[in-house]
């Protein structure tokens, strides 16, 4: 908290400083040959350091996307590994041209970064056995007080779970490790955790797992630069929506099935699926 | 404890690992010497200096020792670059570390110089000592003694304070250990060890004092 309140001020005090040329930063990034992503290095599967030593992931990824639409080359990147309490006070300040670093949107940082395009929705899941009691969330519903699920401690934790089980049982653990145990050793049927990691688990696990079927608590994942340069705003934005949507779908949709473990269906041909 | 995906995950990740640790024993070493070559300027300012300096030199000390070392890594990183240097994560992380360290071991010096008892450097000048010749061969020698296992007290701040870098985005050794807690889970395993590793640093760091302050020791 203390870290949020002092980076905050600081991007309060220079986030207000004109930008000292008008030029747009996509001349800069083009100019200077390579791109400065902001990104995190300990969150899994969004970034993190692999076995191989490196600095991966899905926002990783879409860095690569942005480097490669800018270069043709996706390693033309420099990598700012900073802490999430980071991701505004170095947009602000210009310390890097473009965070992607599972930032949710909300309105109050908004008024501080310009968002993209989101490039993910996350929201809450349940894990369950592969070969549990319960087939999938209808199941775990209809059993209403049978069934126990495991969550990561925290305030809101018990009326997170209750939003989708309201009858369920509630049991909170202090760390990840715990709540798998708890499944694993069946003192848990399912386990609730952002979809994201739920997934990724899955992928490291294959065979052992399965997911309920079930999401809320929706929350956008956005990139975001620095306000007031709506020319590099677009260009991020272009290339993120050409991943989803366009020409450099195989690429995003091969990100996505490496730390998602998902197949993404091709965007139908035809009337552009964005406005349907 | 699960000891043996402990010893594998270590094993796999011991490039990383030992890249950190060269970071915060490169941190700590550059900050350290820089800081006490500034800290020494500083004890000289602040015990011999003209009035002016001294008020300057005591708003210094006092203004870095009484901020937290976070706010002082935070400040150089953000406001240099605000006001055009611009400074990048480890640059900015030594330099905060350095004006931290320089402002202690001013302070160290100043204290040192003061707890010689008046009566030498009075002694040095009635046997026709210049204030050059009575502050190396008679001061200084024994100030420095003094000062020695206070300074060396200042150095494992400084190795305990790069752990703070990693918020800039300084991937020092702390920062090391936690993206391989991120990827296998084991907090409690890798924690102890990242504790145990700052424990031997700060070990060794306070047995060379201790071995430094033998040799130089003055035989009673």
């Amino acid at each position: 908290m203390k870290t949020t309140l002092a980076l905050a001020a600081a991007a309060a005090l220079f986030g207000a400083l004109p930008a000292a040329a008008q030029e747009s930063r996509l001349q800069e990034v083009l100019d200077r040959g390579h791109l400065i992503l902001g990104t995190g290095s300990t969150n899994p599967p969004w970034h993190f350091i692999g076995e191989d030593g490196s600095l991966q992931g899905f926002d990783v990824d879409m860095g690569r996307l942005v480097a490669k639409a800018l270069f043709g080359d996706p390693d033309k990147i420099e990598y700012v590994q900073q802490s999430g309490d980071a991701r505004i006070p170095n947009l602000a300040t210009g310390k890097v041209d473009l965070t992607c670093q599972f930032m949710t949107v909300t309105a109050e940082r908004a008024q501080q970064v310009e968002f993209t395009i989101p490039y993910y929705r996350e929201g809450v899941g349940l894990l369950m056995m592969d070969r549990g009691d319960f087939a999938d969330y209808d199941a775990l519903k209809a059993a209403g007080g049978d069934v126990t699920v495991a969550v990561l401690q925290n305030v809101y934790a018990e009326e997170m779970v209750h939003q989708a089980l309201p009858g369920a049982e509630v049991d909170q653990y202090d760390s990840v490790d715990l709540m798998y145990q708890a499944l694993n050793s069946g003192r848990a049927d399912a386990a609730a955790t952002d979809q994201s990691a739920l997934r990724w688990f899955m992928v490291q696990n294959p065979g052992r797992y399965k997911d309920a079927g079930f999401g809320w608590n929706p929350q956008s994942y956005s990139c975001a630069v620095a306000p007031g340069d709506q020319r590099w705003l677009n260009f991020v934005n272009t290339v993120l929506h050409e991943g989803m949507t366009g020409v450099e779908f195989p690429f995003y949709s091969a990100s996505f099935a490496q730390w998602f473990g998902e197949e993404l269906e091709q965007p139908q041909i035809g009337f552009p699926v964005e406005y349907k | 404890m699960n000891f043996e995906f402990f010893l594998a995950d270590l094993w796999a990740a011991r490039a990383n690992l030992l890249a950190g640790l060269w970071q915060t024993v490169l941190i700590s070493a550059g900050s350290v010497a820089l800081g006490t070559l500034l800290g020494l300027l500083v004890g000289l300012g602040l015990s011999y200096g003209r009035l002016p300096l001294r008020i300057a030199l005591r708003i210094y000390t006092d203004f870095l020792r009484g901020t937290p070392v976070f706010v002082l890594i935070l400040a150089c990183y953000y406001i240099f670059s605000a006001a055009g240097l611009d400074l990048d994560a480890f640059q900015a992380g030594c330099l905060a570390l350095t004006l931290f360290c320089s402002s202690h071991v001013g302070e160290i010096l100043r204290g040192a110089l003061n707890a010689i008892p008046a009566g030498q450097t009075e002694a040095a000048k009635s046997i026709g000592l210049t204030f050059g010749q009575t502050f190396t061969s008679v001061l200084l020698p024994q100030a420095l003694r003094q000062m020695l296992p206070t300074w060396v007290n200042t150095a494992t701040e400084i190795v305990k304070a790069s752990t703070l870098l990693s918020v800039i985005g300084v991937v020092e050794f702390l920062l090391a250990v936690q993206q391989v807690i991120s990827r296998t889970y084991l907090s409690l395993e890798f924690y102890l060890f990242a504790g145990l590793v700052y424990f031997v640093l700060n070990f060794a760091i306070e047995q060379a004092g201790r071995a430094v302050e033998r040799r130089i020791a003055i035989p009673r």
